[in-house]
């Protein structure tokens, strides 16, 4: 696990949290987050928000315990808090004031001296991305925007650990392409770890280093992203013809492919499609050189990458099956 | 290094910060100051300081009207303890029914809490900045024109000694209105916390305090008026903070024949004991609903 080589930012065990009703949020989560950009994903109830909470020091957990950048939540809630941006998921801007106006004072609640506060409001709306835009009443911004106000009131504080819950939430697709960007420049390039909710899995993927998912309160797997995007890695080759002829070949040109188990019913259908591990670019010269040399009439040629849906699918027949 | 020099802007790239950090009185201080601007409207538009401005003006024209009399050689005009009775129940209530939504109802309703709560401050923290705020503008406005008459009166005293009972007569009066800017401070809190939805909150603050005022002095003027001595009359004034507030100052000592209610008597100090609980129980309030709002 690359979660040991560096002090964890996020850190529970058997974290459970039970509401009034025997509501259970979260049932014995424990997982690591190690530092960099981390997704966290689940579906609505899966217990994101509730998880987000107990980090803020918000609500006390029931039973278990978590910490955040090694600190505990329950103990030590402002000292987190002060080391820790929030995006929270819904609307939260009033309408009424500027960007500036706002951030500078949440800046100031983030206990930053009063002219610190003015000079990083300034900067988190730049690094935002909203310029002159800043003078103007929110009210008169649209989502993206307003979505970047919330990135930059997080921001703001000098935070070491940024919570971002749904930070995609109402864009359009242009406008989540930005955000995600932005959001992955944040993690690359300001030095801050970056946990971002989401239940989009295909978007998070994209900027992630790292995996978190739970599933009605519990974990359902945490992992490197390339950890298991590495091993997907494959280029899938079909044939109308040939597909053994064509295994024997590239196993003589150096490349183990397999041959993929028929998926239609009964069985019936040939076999036709090998999957060959995707090494680089030489991967695709040498299948092509094998094909022709073979004659073979080639019908598809595709690289696949697992989506990473489809993953933590594979986990789940895996556990229930 | 030749180009750096000429003065091109360069994207700094993002900076952390290490300095100092403000502790969280600090930051609870910040808040109120921040609160208390916007309680006169600073910071907001000229919308939001009309009500304001327009009610510490009119709360101060007594006092200048009162500088004008004494120095034409009348007595001081109105007493520092109850200054004029019906103008200042007026103006605190629509003072409190317009700015304590702006305070508390505002935030509410743009669902902006997450955004306090998920700083260094606790829960209790935002209503008690919100509380020393809106209890701060209260004295200001009731405070401020006090001290206007207290200045028009010794302006035309004569001599140390008519000064000396002037201030006297003032140190009295400003403890009356640090009584009733702590209390309607609460009341009104409280009562706009309950909605996010601003008409709402503005018209529920107003009408408690109208409502409860006119029940009160109907009550008093059912029981034979201020001047009534049966236990009717000394007790009707409990029934709304503003006489609950003016039946504490004539329990402290301070004149029965002005003001709003009848003398309590022997009831003062039950007087004195429902305003406390009065008190305790909107700032018991204020900090249940916060305690709801910042885990939702």
């Amino acid at each position: 696990m690359p979660s040991t080589q560096a002090q964890a930012v996020i850190d529970t065990r058997a974290l459970t949290k039970v509401y009034p009703g025997n509501v259970t949020a979260l049932d014995g989560l424990t997982v690591e987050v190690a530092p960099g950009v981390t997704g966290l994903i689940g579906a609505n109830g899966a217990g994101k928000s509730t998880l987000i909470k107990i980090l803020l020091g918000l609500i006390p957990p029931t039973k278990g315990q978590a910490k955040v950048l090694g600190h505990d939540c329950e103990t030590s809630g402002e000292k987190i808090r002060i080391l820790l941006g929030y995006m929270p998921e819904h609307d939260c801007l009033p309408p009424d004031v500027t960007a500036t106006e706002l951030v500078t004072h949440l800046g100031r609640m983030s206990g930053l001296p009063a002219t610190v506060a003015k000079e990083r409001a300034a900067e988190s709306l730049r690094h935002v991305g909203l310029h002159e835009e800043r003078y103007r009443l929110i009210g008169t911004y649209s989502t993206g925007m307003k979505q970047r106000v919330k990135l930059a009131q997080a921001l703001v504080g000098a935070p070491q650990l940024l919570l971002l819950d749904e930070p995609t939430n109402g864009l359009d697709p242009a406008g989540r392409t930005a955000m995600l960007e932005l959001i992955a420049r944040i993690g690359a390039e300001f030095g801050i770890s970056i946990v971002v909710a989401s239940h989009l899995l295909g978007e998070i993927e994209r900027i992630c280093d790292h995996l978190v998912a739970i599933d009605s309160g519990r974990l359902l797997r945490a992992d490197s992203i390339t950890s298991f995007t590495q091993a997907s890695q494959v280029l899938a080759v079909e044939v109308e013809e040939g597909p053994a002829q064509l295994q024997a070949e590239l196993a003589a040109r150096g490349l183990a492919a397999t041959l993929q188990a028929s998926t239609a019913q009964g069985g019936t259908a040939q076999a036709r499609t090998l999957l060959v591990p995707l090494g680089g670019d030489d991967t695709y010269d040498v299948v092509r050189d094998c094909v022709a040399a073979l004659a073979l009439p080639l019908c598809r040629l595709e690289q696949r990458r697992h989506q990473v849906e489809e993953l933590f699918r594979d986990e789940e027949v895996v556990r229930h099956g | 290094m030749a180009n750096q020099a000429t003065g091109v802007i360069h994207d700094l790239g993002y900076r952390g910060y290490d300095g100092p950090r403000l502790g969280r009185t600090q930051i609870i201080r910040a808040l109120t100051w921040h609160s208390f601007r916007s309680a006169f409207g600073i910071g907001r538009g000229v919308k939001g300081k009309i009500i304001p401005v327009l009610a510490f003006i009119a709360m101060c024209l007594p006092g200048f009207v009162n500088a004008f009399a004494v120095a034409r050689g009348n007595a001081r005009l109105f007493g520092y303890d109850v200054y004029v009775p019906n103008l200042r129940v007026a103006l605190v209530t629509i003072f409190i029914a317009a700015q304590a939504p702006e305070l508390v109802s505002r935030d509410l309703r743009s669902r902006v809490l997450p955004l306090y709560f998920c700083r260094p401050l606790r829960r209790g923290d935002y209503p008690l900045a919100k509380y020393l705020a809106l209890t701060a503008a209260l004295l200001i406005l009731i405070e401020i024109p006090l001290l206007i008459l207290y200045v028009g009166t010794i302006a035309s005293a004569k001599g140390g000694r008519a000064v000396w009972d002037e201030t006297r007569a003032l140190i009295p009066g400003l403890g009356v209105g640090l009584m009733w800017a702590v209390l309607m401070a609460a009341i009104g809190l409280v009562l706009a916390s309950l909605t996010g939805r601003r008409a709402y909150s503005t018209g529920i603050v107003a009408i408690s305090c109208v409502l409860t005022f006119f029940l009160s002095l109907l009550l008093i003027q059912a029981e034979g008026g201020q001047g009534a001595t049966s236990t009717g009359a000394r007790v009707a004034g409990l029934f709304s903070p503003f006489t609950l507030l003016d039946g504490v100052r004539v329990w402290l000592g301070g004149n029965p024949q002005v003001g709003l209610v009848a003398d309590p008597g022997r009831y003062g100090p039950l007087y004195g004991v429902v305003a406390v609980v009065l008190l305790a129980a909107c700032l018991g309030g204020l900090a249940a609903r916060y305690r709801k709002v910042s885990q939702s």
